[in-house]
Order: structure tokens, then C-alpha cells, then sequence
């Protein structure tokens, strides 16, 4: 009784007020948000979490059992429930403490009485092609009058202009991210054309500042660091995709060929350099080097980032929630989580980075210059041609070969080493092929009856190292032979091997293992992207003796390795054949060893016995006759061994690959995306965790949004298609909501990194999409994109707000007013050395390493790396070079709201610190920028004290001083000369401070009292900020 | 499934079991098992509640010391430092709410400023180092050549500026801007005076030892935070390096527990002295435990261990714990924990409680969630609680 009492009450309550035809409530806008954040914990796509079996997010559920009527509120249980006395009936919960207001439930029982008409979440509907509205006051764009539409409904008007010094500070800053120069400000002013204000905004389009302004806001979406972000935190050298990222955008990429690049350049038919090197897009996640990370758990880490960012960068949906349960919020499950993986995976990349070698992470990117590609070419046509030689000679080897006279036995030469493993003195191990290069027995390994005499049995951590034996690098030729009395068939026996670690070094070398008793060779550069391994297609016995050669002919091929049990080849599955770089480790080369591995699976239990090394690839001949078997044609022996041109060209061909080697080897890589022929298989993860596998996937998109492309290929160049499509909801949406975050410091949708259900809602929908739709049928073009929005009446109004306008509206979301956003790090360094007239411009090159408090990366970075600031140039290029280290990041920049770059990020905050005004204040790139300030305001900004103060806060603000204000200038400059003159020793100390020097023609003190005032006016609010 | 060894001794082909070369012995009314190693905490045993079934989910550090300090393994969320002060408040008007303090020159495994960021929090929350020598917080001082008379004028005139520019514009903004200038400049005298800790009384300092004199140690910086606890800073989190002996053990384990025995005792003793103990919380352990068995080679007089996430032990001191107590057991090869496990989040979850804090409350809204430190874990430990 008494519930049916209140429902009527609370009706009889809302009647009244509502007017006869009560506005329809939009379900996208108005009702799933509510849903989203009351009811869908327990009610909503989380199958899991799923309360009574009833979700909201999905209308059968509801409507089927009478949960909604439609058009029927007061027979409607949720309704009901909402405002139930009973807490232990009441929905929301008391205990889940989401309680929802009046308007709210309100909203809902309108909604429901109206028919409870249904629809998806806006954001996976298509922008809609609304008409520009008509407005009563006319609209200078379409943009005003979708602002002015929305501000008539809110009885409040648009601001008038911004005056012009303030827009051109503005804009200047928006598009370019550096201040006007007085000339600019003057020649503007002076510029009575009423396209004036178009020309600028043109003109700093096309300024090559705008790419490297954008470049800033695209470097945190991107994650970008000069430094992996783990443990060690090393430098990783990918500055070239910034670089790349700076061109694009100033030659105006088209977006949607700049978004294309970047996830699936590789893929694009006949791909150029600089489409692939676009990829390292997917690979700039932290990546980590620690010793005994578990290599799989950070691979799958890494492809989830690689996910999260083309969620949060391109669709603005937080699809991190979807990794170990379905989205609570959003109707992504685990298994689109995973359909999207499957599509970021397949590349042969390993989860730990090389410890021991400074190898880049694979697969990666050759980054030879042009002239290096024509050396690159020249040089493997001379590989090809001495190749071809090589054959001809032996071919032409017949007639010879047919006049041979055959030995009786052959003569095996090339032997380096050879070890019997009979006896030891001490812990040397005789070398009867050279008594100067005895092998040493680490750890204790005993000597048995083996096969031929002693043999030595090994426990898996101990065995021999050969020094000085085996340097082999991937150009020479070389064999290596055995016997070897496995005890069982482990996964992985580590045999013999020249290298220093398996994955901490990226098994940089070559080895021979026994993989469940098949024997397995590779030569490595950095596995498993750069890499070369053959693995034989049958075992070795378990507890009996095989003699096992190795033959390698110096190709770089997988074709080149030959394997021989009991002195027959065998056939081999090829696991890599990728090798382009060397297998050595540049001067400090391990020993050649037997029987163990630094943190790898040695030879447990096993027996070895006459270990032999030469210094050229035995023919079968050769390893035939040393079993005694039957001799095959010896027409290869013949050759390898007998014919003098032969082995010329041989030698020749040695040469040239050595040349190519020394070429190739120094020219650094970058890591990219190398897609697989086949993909990985991929599987739901369960939990989330890396080694629970659920059910298998294949590579889709999320079922909410539209289907994949009919006949587009399942990789990342398809995904990319998809993504691009002029009709998918999400992309261009969230495009240029970007782009009005960054001219008006607040998106459309306020919250740029989530258009899902839990996101803030478009305070301007139809703008949004207007915006969306043009974008795309522009061609996706960018620079377009933010012309539009600077030349509209809305971006050019006063920022000034009425004290009745800040209440109403303070994040001025209501567009009533000019955007007034603090500068950001990086401009607030830029402006800093334009000001002093420091700034070094130069487009592009490896990060840079300006001023910084002494000892930071010794204080907490291991292996106390020293931070070598950089000198003259370096210490005054744009704030987007500043070397980018994870663990300690610039501080400067980190206190100014910088985003730390572990993980993608759409938005910085702006805030308002003590310790930002310390930088500000003390930080030397500010002060010995506001040394030069003063110089040049000594200099150019007039006579007298009163003139040049102004002239210097002109500089530093973009405007002209209020009489007031001229007033306290003159002041400043007066008490802090006077301070000076008291005590000109201080004066010297100021102006010594920086590396540039100071101009010692200009008075010490007037030069000081300039620059004390120059250094407080940095931090002016009209300095800090584009109003 | 296998359970999960990192890949130093994954690979190893036998694990030997490696007891402990030191003695151990019964301390204090409480009777709790303390190492010779650590005598002066020792004396201080019925202080002290030691939980000795903690866990962890990871193996290597990089991921472990993120999730004990941000209750998630992949960087980006906040520091439990910056959820205090976010949640707390500031009680301070002169100095940051959350301070962190490095020991010097103990550097094995690494530190990143993340530990002690704000994540998505606003960055008025990120913890601020102090530094031994030179500068306590970084570019603090005046440049050489401004007196802070000097300073002082230009900042006054810098205010009459923005005097002037709040009564044209009208946004609150500059006003906040002013503020947070004068909060600076009390920060440059503020700042010096809680980190010079000469002003100390000689038997103060006699009570940290010789340690507590050489700037930078684990003994200064112990007494510092007891400094900046008195002044109301919320939060102190103190680092000491140099515990990763995955060999040369004996040798690295007396180094370290020389360091931080004396200073822990002092600290503990001071705080009693001056009344603070019974409102300030202390927590003292690692990221993870170390494996029973041998890294490397096994002998008489030196052995190493690996990262073991399956058990560990951490101590709590002060504010609402349950002192002269252990709780929590393992299996008696300190292998598994055998009695009351407590995870990572248990125990963020169990020190918000003590500091006032429901750790299910403390949230923020970010990406479209409510995210708080404990994540979606974390019980209360009410079997420490006083």
C-alpha cells in the first residue's frame, strides 16, 4: 500500500511541472547513461557479475519479463524499485552506493511512460547529418551556429571578440605552440584586411612549428619515450618516428593514411621505408629487460598495450576493462577483447629486450639513409654475383673432377680443436689440434668410460669452455662434431654454444641443442626476429651414443646448415631464416662452451665424447668417410677441397659478405611491426592471465560496432581498413573532439579518452558530428580540421568571463566564452627561449639533453647512468627533443603536468603547484632565459626603465601594459636595480647563471635588475596562460 | 600447472635447501624471533606487530615494487603516498602532504619516480622527493645573486600584478596562482629549516647513531621523516636498496641490516618518546621474500636466493596495531604460507584503515570507473588491529 501511495505521490508530484507534451527523452543520451553507472555493476554486459540473471544493458531482458511495460511506469518494477522504502528491495542498492537523484528517476519513469523506446549508445551510432541550425543572431560559420543554437536554449549570448593580441597569442599558440614575436603582434594589429586574421591562421598552418607542435599532443597518445621504461631503462632509439610523426603532420598526411601507416604500414602493398617505420606506433609500450621475467607474461603485456592504445587513440574506448572480464560498462566482451589481440600479435618479437647486447628489440627496421641503401645494394649484388661465380667455377669443375685421381682416404682438413675428453690436468682439457688452446672444465665435470676412451657426463650447471676456440662470425664457414648420450628427451638441452645468455642476451651467437633429442642449430643475431634456426625432423636415442656434425657454409641461410647423426645428413625443419645482422658481440666475445647456459637448460645427465672443431663446412664426403660409410660422389669434396678456382671463388664470396656485414652491422634499426606469414593463434585469456588459455579467437572487431569489411584481410591493414571506413561511429568523432580539446582545452565530449556508456556525454552532439562528417568528406584533412575551428566566431571570443558566467557555467561547456588553457610544459620552455631569443630551431634529430638538477639519474637509476647535459644547441631546441627517460622523466616537465608516458594518454591536466612555481622561478633554463629577456629588453625595448619594462611584459604576455600595470613595472625594475647597486657582486652571480654568456658590454646591474623582473614575469598569469 | 620461478633459477638444475647461517633467538615480553643481525630492533620486539604471511602475485621487481606501492603491476595508477594525500588532505601549508626519501648509494635494483606518482590524480598529489645535499626538493632555491629580499619584492609586485589582472578578468585562476607563489616561497625557508637536522638535540642524535650524521643515509632519513611527521606531513615513504642477493648473501644481508637496525629502533624510540607513535603509522618490508632454497652454489659460508612472491615478512609499528605480536605463519621451510595469508592489497587495504580510510571508499573516476588503490581486493587484517 504505502509503495503504491508514494509512486502516486511522486507522480502526482511531476505533473504539474511537466508541460503538455513533455519533451521526448533520448534513450542514447538521457537513459543508458544512468543505467550505465546505477545499474550495469550487477545488470549490464558482464555476464559474471550478472545479478537475478537481468541485464539492462540488452532490452529483451527487461521487456520479456515485464521488468519494463512500456508506456506503463507505474507498472514497471523498475521504476518501482527505484524509489522502494524497503533497502533490502531498493534499487540501487544502499550498499553499492550509487544513489540516484530525483531528476534522474525522473528521466527514467518519463522515459518509460513514453514507450521505453530503445537505441544503442550514441557513440556506436553513425555521426547523424543534422542540418546547420537556423539562428536568431546571425552565425559567421556553421560551428557558431551549432554554439549559439545551443546558447539561445540556455538564455545566454556569445562573448564578444577576443581584442587582437590576445587571439593572435592564442592561436599562435594552438597551432604552433610558440609565442607571437612583436613583429608578428605589430604586423597583425597594423593589418586592417578583414581576411587578416585568416591569412595568420594560414600562415601558421603552413609553418613547419605546427608540425612540431602537433607532434607534442600525438607523443603522448603515441607513449613515446627515448628509453624502454624497465628496470635497466635503456635508450631505445626511435626518435625517427617522432621525426616522422612531425612530418606528417606538416605536409597535412591525410588522417586517415596517417592512422593507416601506423597500425598496418607494413602491410600496405609494396610498403616504403617510412610506412613501415610509421609502426613503431605499436611498439613504444615499455618493454622490459629484467633477468628471469617470465618472456610470455610480458609479450602478452606488451600486445595489450598495443590493444588499449588503438582503443583509447582511435575509438576512445576503454578497452583495458575488457582484458580480464567482460567490459562492466560496455558492451565489449573478454572475447572482442582477444578477437584484438589477435590481430596486434603477430610479429616475432620476444617480451624480454636484450641485456647483455644493445641489439634493438625485433622485428625491426633497417634505418639506412638513401646512400646507404644504394651501398646496401651495391654490396648484396656483389654477394648475388660472387654467389653465381662460385657455381659456375664449381660446374665448370667437371672436366677436372673426371681427371681427378681419387685417394684412397680423405684428407680432412680445417681441424681448429678437437678435445678427447681422456684426461685432464687440473681442469685443462688437452686440445690435440692446438696444445696452446686447452679447454677448462667449469664446475667439475667427471670423466667416465666413454665411447671412444673417457667421455665426460655432465649435470646440466658444469661442463668445458673452449677459449679462444670457434669466433666464428655468420660469414665464415665452420663444423662442429660430437659424440653425445642423451639420458632421456628433455624439452631443451643446451649442447655447445657461443654465446652469453639465451634470452638476456637474445641468444646472440650460434649453438647446438637437443630439443626433445632432435638436434636443433642456430646462428642469431637477436631471437627470434633476427635469426636463423633448423631443427632435425627426428631424435637421437636416449641412452646410447650418437656422433652429431654440424656444418655451416657461411650463407646467412638456413639452407646453409647441414646436420649429420652417425655420419648421414638428416632432414631438418626450417624454424628461422631470418639473420641480416652479425652473430657476434663486438670485440668482447664469450668463450665457445659445452654443456651449460647462463639461466638455460644445460645437458643434464648427458655424456659427450670427442668434441671437434674446423674452420670450414665439411662435405658429406668428408663426415661420411670418418663413420667408414660407403662415400657418396665426390664432386663436392672435389671442389671444396682440390679445385683451385673453386675455392678462389670461395674465398671471394667470403669477402663480399664480410663487406656486407661490416656495412650493415652499424646502422641502427628501429623497432616496427613485421607482420607473420602465418598468425599466432589466439585465445581468450582467462583472468586476464598470460598462461590460462579459454577459447581460441581469430582476429575481429568489437560486435558492437560495425562488421568487418567483407573481403578485407584479417590483419592489421583490414583492421585498419575498418577503422577508416567514412562511416564507422567512432574515429573521426573522436578525431576532431581531439582537436577542439586542443584549441579549446576541453573536448566536446569532456572526457577524450572514453566516448562509452561511463564517458561524459557531447555537451554539443550535433556539433560533433557536423564536425565529424565534414572531417571525413575533406579527405580527413587535419589542418583543415583546426582551420574550421580557429576561424570560427566561437574559438575568436573574449575569454573573459562575468562573475554570473563563471557560476553558471565555470568549464565553460556552454562555449559562451574564448577558451583560456595554461600553457603546457612544453610551451611554457618554448616561450621561455623565444623570449630570450635562445630558442635553437632545427627540425627533427635524436633527443636532447638541456639542463637538469645534478645526480637525478644516479640517485635512482640502476647501473647509475650519468645524465651527460647536452651543451650549446642542445640546451635550447624545442621542449619535444628533451630526452625522454621513463623512470625519470624530465622533471621540469613532469611538474608542469607532462604525462609520464607509460601508457597512451589523451589529455594532460592543467593544474596550479607550488612546485611549478619553483620551476618556474629557479629552474636554470628559466633564469638564464630571463637574463636574455632583460638583455634584449635593454636593448630593444627603449630609453627608459618604464619603456623597456613594458616592452619586456609585451614579450613575455603578447600584450601591451595597462597604465597600472606600467606603473608597477617601472616600480619592480626600480627596487631590484636598487638592490643591485647595494650589492654588485649578486648582480654577477645572476647573470652567471646558464652556459650562454652574458653580453658584458650592457650594465651589471641594470643587466640584473632586468632580468630579476624578466624572471617574476615568466610567471605572470597572462605568461602562463593563452586567454 | 608449474608455479611460477623466475628465470634465473627456473633453469637451475638442482634447488638445495639453504638455512640461514645466522642465529636467531626470542625477544621481548611478546617473545618474537628477531635475527642477531637486527639487535637494536631487537630491544624494540614488543613494538613491533610482524605479519609473516605475506604474499605476492610477482616475481620480478620492476612489477612487484609497482604493485606494492600503486596496487596494480603496470605503471600508471597512483601511489598509495598520493592516494593519503588526496584523500587526507594537506595538514601542512609549508610542505607537500607526501614525501619520499631515498637512502644514497645503495642503488642494486632500481627506483622510478612512478613509485611515487600521482597516476591519474591530480598532480598535486605526486609525492616530492627530498634530496640529500644540495637542495632538499629540486629547484628549490633562489638563483645565486637573488637575496630574499630581492625575491621577495618581485613577488610582491608580481602579485600587485595579478591583483590587477583578477580585477580585469575575473578568473579565479590568477587568484589560485598567487597562492600556490607564496606557497612556494615559504617552501624555500620551510623546506631547509625541517630538512637541517643539526637543529636536533645531541641525544637525539646519539639515539640514531653515527649514521644519522652522514646526509642521505637510511639513519637520516629516518630522522627526517620523524621531522616531517611532526610537521604534519601525511606521508613519508622511505627507500632502501640493495636487498637483491641472488648471491653473496652473508655478506650483502649484514651490510644491509647494519643500515636500517639502529635507525628502525631510533625511530620507533623516538616517536614513543615525543608521544607520536600512538598516531603514526609504520610499516617496514620489501616487495617480495626470498627463496629457502640456493641461488647458485651452496656453502658452509655463502649462498644467494631468488625472488620468492609466496611468503615474506613485513612489520607494523605504532597507530592501532596490535604491537608484540606475529601473525600469520608459513609452512616450516618458509616456503608457503601455512596460517592467515595476507596479500599486497590486504595490507594497503589494512593501512588506510589504520590511517581512517575505507580503502573501498577512497576512489576517483577515471576512464569511466571508480578506481582505488586495492583495486577490486583487499581485507582488512583485523587480526592486527589494536
Amino acid at each position: 500500500m504505502t509503495r503504491a501511495a508514494l509512486a502516486l505521490l511522486a507522480l502526482a508530484a511531476a505533473s504539474p511541472a511537466a508541460p503538455a507534451q513533455p519533451a521526448p527523452v533520448d534513450f542514447g543520451r538521457e537513459v543508458l547513461p544512468i543505467l550505465s553507472d546505477a545499474c550495469f555493476a550487477c545488470h549490464g554486459p558482464d555476464a559474471k557479475a550478472r545479478k537475478a540473471r537481468l541485464r539492462l544493458d540488452d532490452k529483451d531482458s527487461p521487456f520479456d519479463r515485464g521488468v519494463i511495460v512500456p508506456g506503463r511506469a507505474d507498472a514497471s518494477e523498475l521504476v518501482a524499485r527505484l524509489t522502494d522504502p524497503d533497502p533490502e528491495r531498493v534499487m540501487p542498492p544502499p550498499s553499492v552506493k550509487r544513489k540516484l537523484t530525483p531528476q534522474q528517476i525522473d528521466t527514467l519513469t518519463r522515459w518509460v511512460d513514453q514507450g521505453a523506446k530503445w537505441g544503442t549508445h550514441w557513440a556506436f551510432e553513425r555521426p547523424r547529418a543534422d542540418a546547420v541550425p537556423k539562428t536568431t543572431t546571425p552565425a559567421a560559420t556553421p560551428i557558431d551556429a551549432f554554439v549559439l543554437a545551443r546558447l539561445a536554449r540556455e538564455g545566454l549570448r556569445a562573448s564578444p571578440p577576443a581584442d587582437k593580441e590576445r587571439l593572435l597569442r592564442r592561436v599562435t599558440f594552438d597551432l604552433t605552440g610558440l609565442p607571437p614575436t612583436p613583429a608578428e603582434i605589430d604586423a597583425f594589429l597594423a593589418d586592417t584586411d578583414p581576411k587578416a586574421y585568416e591569412k595568420v591562421v594560414d600562415r601558421l598552418l603552413a609553418s613547419p612549428r605546427h608540425g612540431e607542435r602537433m607532434a607534442a599532443e600525438w607523443l603522448d597518445v603515441a607513449r613515446f619515450a627515448d628509453t624502454h621504461g624497465y628496470q635497466m631503462d635503456r635508450y631505445r632509439a626511435v626518435w625517427p618516428y617522432r621525426d616522422w610523426v612531425i612530418a606528417a603532420f606538416n605536409r597535412n598526411l591525410r588522417f586517415d593514411e596517417f592512422v593507416t601507416w601506423q597500425l598496418a604500414g607494413d602491410l600496405l602493398p609494396n610498403p616504403t621505408k617510412e610506412q613501415r617505420l610509421a609502426t613503431a606506433f605499436n611498439r613504444l609500450h615499455m618493454q622490459n629487460e629484467e633477468g628471469g621475467v617470465v618472456e610470455e607474461e610480458f609479450r602478452v603485456a606488451y600486445v595489450v598495450d598495443r590493444v588499449n592504445t588503438f582503443g583509447t587513440a582511435f575509438l576512445g574506448m576503454t578497452f583495458e576493462c575488457s582484458r580480464c572480464h567482460d567490459h562492466k560498462y560496455d558492451p565489449i566482451s573478454m572475447r572482442d577483447f582477444y578477437s584484438l589481440f589477435a590481430f596486434f600479435q603477430n610479429i616475432d618479437e620476444s617480451g624480454q629486450t636484450s641485456y647483455f647486447t644493445a641489439a634493438t628489440p625485433v622485428p625491426a627496421l633497417l634505418l639506412s639513409t638513401d646512400e646507404q641503401d644504394a651501398k646496401l645494394d651495391q654490396l648484396r649484388r656483389a654477394v648475388t654475383a660472387k654467389e653465381l661465380l662460385a657455381v659456375k667455377e664449381r660446374e665448370a669443375a667437371r672436366a677436372a673432377f673426371a681427371a681427378w685421381k681419387r685417394p684412397d682416404k680423405l684428407d680432412v682438413s680445417g681441424l681448429v680443436a678437437a678435445y678427447s675428453f681422456d684426461e685432464m690436468t687440473g681442469n685443462k682439457l688437452p686440445n690435440a689440434a692446438d696444445a696452446t688452446k686447452p679447454g677448462s672444465a667449469v664446475e667439475g665435470p667427471k670423466l667416465v668410460a666413454g665411447k671412444v676412451g673417457q667421455a665426460a657426463v655432465l649435470t646440466g650447471e658444469n661442463g668445458f669452455t673452449f677459449p679462444g676456440v670457434g669466433h666464428f662470425t655468420r660469414d665464415d664457414t665452420f663444423t662442429l662434431s660430437l659424440w653425445v648420450k642423451p639420458t632421456d628427451h628433455a624439452p631443451r638441452a643446451v649442447v655447445v654454444h657461443h654465446s652469453m645468455a639465451p634470452i638476456d642476451a637474445g641468444s646472440r651467437g650460434y649453438e647446438v641443442l637437443l630439443e626433445n633429442g632432435r638436434v636443433a642449430v642456430g646462428l642469431h643475431h637477436m631471437w627470434p626476429g633476427n635469426a636463423l634456426k633448423v631443427r632435425a625432423k627426428s631424435a637421437v636415442p636416449a641412452g646410447a651414443w650418437s656422433h652429431v656434425t654440424v656444418t655451416y657454409d657461411g650463407s646467412s641461410r638456413a639452407a646453409g646448415v647441414r646436420v649429420y647423426v652417425d655420419g648421414r645428413p638428416v632432414e631438418l625443419d626450417v624454424v628461422r631464416d631470418k639473420l641480416t645482422k652479425d652473430i657476434t658481440y663486438g670485440g668482447s666475445e664469450p668463450n665457445l662452451a659445452l654443456g651449460y647456459r647462463f639461466r638455460d637448460n644445460g645437458f643434464k645427465g648427458g655424456a659427450v665424447d670427442e668434441f671437434r672443431v674446423y674452420d670450414r663446412a665439411l662435405t658429406a664426403a668428408e663426415v661420411a668417410s670418418g663413420h667408414g660409410l660407403p662415400v657418396p660422389d665426390l664432386f663436392e669434396y672435389f671442389t671444396a677441397v682440390h679445385h683451385e678456382p673453386t675455392r678462389r671463388s670461395a674465398d671471394d664470396l667470403r669477402a663480399a659478405r664480410k663487406a656486407l656485414t661490416a656495412f650493415v652491422n652499424p646502422i641502427p634499426e628501429i623497432m616496427v611491426m613485421d607482420e607473420l606469414p602465418e598468425p599466432k593463434p589466439a585465445f581468450v585469456l582467462k583472468r586476464g592471465a598470460y598462461d590460462a588459455h579459454g577459447d581460441r579467437v581469430a582476429a575481429d572487431t568489437p560486435k558492437v560496432m560495425p562488421p568487418f569489411p567483407a573481403g578485407a584481410a584479417r590483419n592489421r591493414l583490414g583492421l585498419a581498413r575498418w577503422l577508416t571506413d567514412p562511416g564507422h561511429p567512432l574515429l573521426a568523432r573522436v578525431t576532431v573532439n581531439r582537436a577542439w580539446q586542443l584549441m579549446f582545452g576541453r573536448g566536446l565530449v569532456e572526457t577524450a579518452d572514453n566516448f562509452g556508456t561511463q564517458g561524459a556525454r557531447p555537451t554539443h552532439p550535433e556539433l560533433l558530428d557536423w564536425l565529424a562528417r565534414e572531417f571525413v568528406s575533406s579527405g580527413w584533412d587535419h589542418k583543415g580540421l583546426l582551420r574550421t575551428i580557429a576561424l570560427s566566431a566561437t574559438y575568436r571570443q573574449s575569454s573573459r568571463a562575468t562573475p554570473e558566467l563563471l557560476a553558471r557555467d565555470p568549464h565553460n561547456e556552454l562555449l559562451a566564452r574564448g577558451p583560456a588553457q595554461r600553457l603546457t610544459a612544453e610551451m611554457l620552455r618554448d616561450q621561455a627561449l623565444a623570449a630570450g631569443g635562445l630558442l635553437v630551431e632545427r627540425l627533427g634529430g635524436p633527443s636532447v639533453r638541456p639542463y637538469q638538477p645534478a645526480g637525478l639519474w644516479e640517485e635512482l637509476a640502476m647501473g647509475r647512468p650519468r645524465y651527460d647535459q647536452g651543451r650549446g644547441a642542445d640546451l635550447y631546441r624545442r621542449s619535444l627533443y628533451t630526452f625522454w627517460k621513463r623512470t625519470v622523466p624530465p622533471p621540469a616537465m613532469a611538474t608542469l603536468d607532462a604525462v609520464d608516458r607509460s601508457n597512451c594518454s589523451v589529455k594532460r591536466q592543467a593544474t596550479t603547484t607550488p612546485l611549478q612555481a619553483l620551476v618556474l622561478l629557479n629552474d636554470v633554463q628559466f633564469v638564464e632565459a630571463a637574463r636574455f629577456v632583460g638583455e634584449r629588453m635593454l636593448r630593444e625595448g627603449g630609453r627608459t626603465p618604464a619603456e623597456q619594462t613594458a616592452w619586456a611584459f609585451r614579450l613575455l604576455t603578447g600584450r601591451r601594459p595597462t597604465d597600472a600595470e606600467r606603473t608597477v613595472l617601472a616600480r619592480m625594475f626600480a627596487e631590484q636595480k636598487a638592490a643591485f647597486e647595494r650589492d654588485p657582486a649578486a648582480a654577477r652571480r645572476l647573470l652567471a647563471v646558464g652556459e650562454k654568456p652574458c653580453d658584458t658590454t650592457l650594465s651589471p646591474t641594470d643587466l640584473a635588475a632586468a632580468a630579476a623582473v624578466a624572471n617574476v614575469l615568466m610567471s605572470h598569469d597572462e605568461a602562463v596562460t593563452r586567454r | 600447472m608449474g608455479q611460477r620461478v623466475t628465470g634465473m633459477t627456473a633453469n637451475q638444475a638442482t634447488l638445495p635447501m639453504a638455512g640461514s647461517i645466522f642465529r636467531f633467538a626470542r625477544h621481548g615480553q611478546s617473545g618474537a624471533t628477531v635475527s642477531e643481525l637486527t639487535p637494536f630492533t631487537a630491544r624494540v620486539a614488543d613494538e613491533l606487530c610482524f605479519v609473516k604471511s605475506v604474499h605476492t602475485e610477482h616475481i620480478n621487481h620492476d612489477p612487484a615494487i609497482t604493485f606494492c606501492q600503486t596496487g596494480h603491476h603496470l605503471a600508471g595508477r597512483p601511489s598509495m603516498g598520493s592516494w593519503l594525500s588526496y584523500g587526507l588532505g594537506s595538514a601542512n601549508r609549508n610542505l607537500p602532504a607526501f614525501v619520499v626519501l631515498v637512502s644514497k648509494d645503495r642503488i642494486d635494483q632500481p627506483l622510478y619516480s612512478r613509485l611515487w606518482g600521482n597516476g591519474f590524480l591530480p598532480s598535486v598529489h605526486q609525492g616530492v622527493q627530498f634530496r640529500a645535499g644540495g637542495a632538499p626538493v629540486l629547484y628549490l632555491d633562489t638563483p645565486p645573486g637573488l637575496s630574499t629580499d630581492a625575491r621577495r619584492q618581485a613577488l610582491d609586485g608580481l602579485a600587485e600584478l595579478h591583483r590587477l589582472q583578477a580585477a580585469d578578468l575575473g578568473d579565479p585562476e590568477v587568484t589560485a596562482r598567487t597562492a600556490q607563489y607564496e606557497m612556494a616561497f615559504r617552501m624555500q625557508t620551510s623546506v631547509p629549516e625541517v630538512a637541517d637536522l643539526s637543529r636536533e638535540p645531541r641525544r637525539t642524535l646519539d639515539l640514531y647513531g653515527p649514521e644519522a650524521a652522514k646526509p642521505g643515509t637510511f639513519a637520516a632519513n629516518c630522522l627526517l621523516a620523524r621531522r616531517l611527521a611532526e610537521r604534519d606531513v601525511r606521508f613519508v615513504q622511505l627507500y632502501h636498496p640493495g636487498w637483491d642477493h641472488h648471491g653473496g648473501l652473508p655478506t650483502g644481508i649484514r651490510r644491509q641490516c647494519a643500515d636500517v637496525d639502529r635507525a628502525c629502533y631510533a625511530l620507533l624510540t623516538d616517536l614513543k618518546q615525543r608521544g607520536m607513535l600512538d598516531d603514526t603509522l609504520v610499516v617496514w618490508g620489501g616487495e617480495f621474500g626470498r627463496t629457502n632454497y640456493s641461488q647458485g652454489k651452496l656453502t658452509a659460508t655463502d649462498y644467494g636466493r631468488d625472488h620468492h612472491p609466496r611468503c615474506f615478512t613485513v612489520w607494523l609499528a605504532g597507530a592501532g596495531v596490535k604491537t608484540g605480536t606475529t601473525f600469520g605463519a608459513t609452512d616450516d621451510f618458509g616456503y608457503n604460507v601455512a596460517e592467515h595469508p595476507v596479500s599486497v592489497h590486504d595490507l594497503q587495504a589494512t593501512i588506510l584503515h589504520l590511517l581512517g580510510i575505507d580503502h573501498e571508499r577512497l576512489t576517483f573516476r577515471h576512464q569511466g570507473r571508480y578506481y582505488r588503490l586495492t583495486d577490486v581486493h583487499g581485507e582488512v587484517v583485523r587480526g592486527i588491529l589494536a
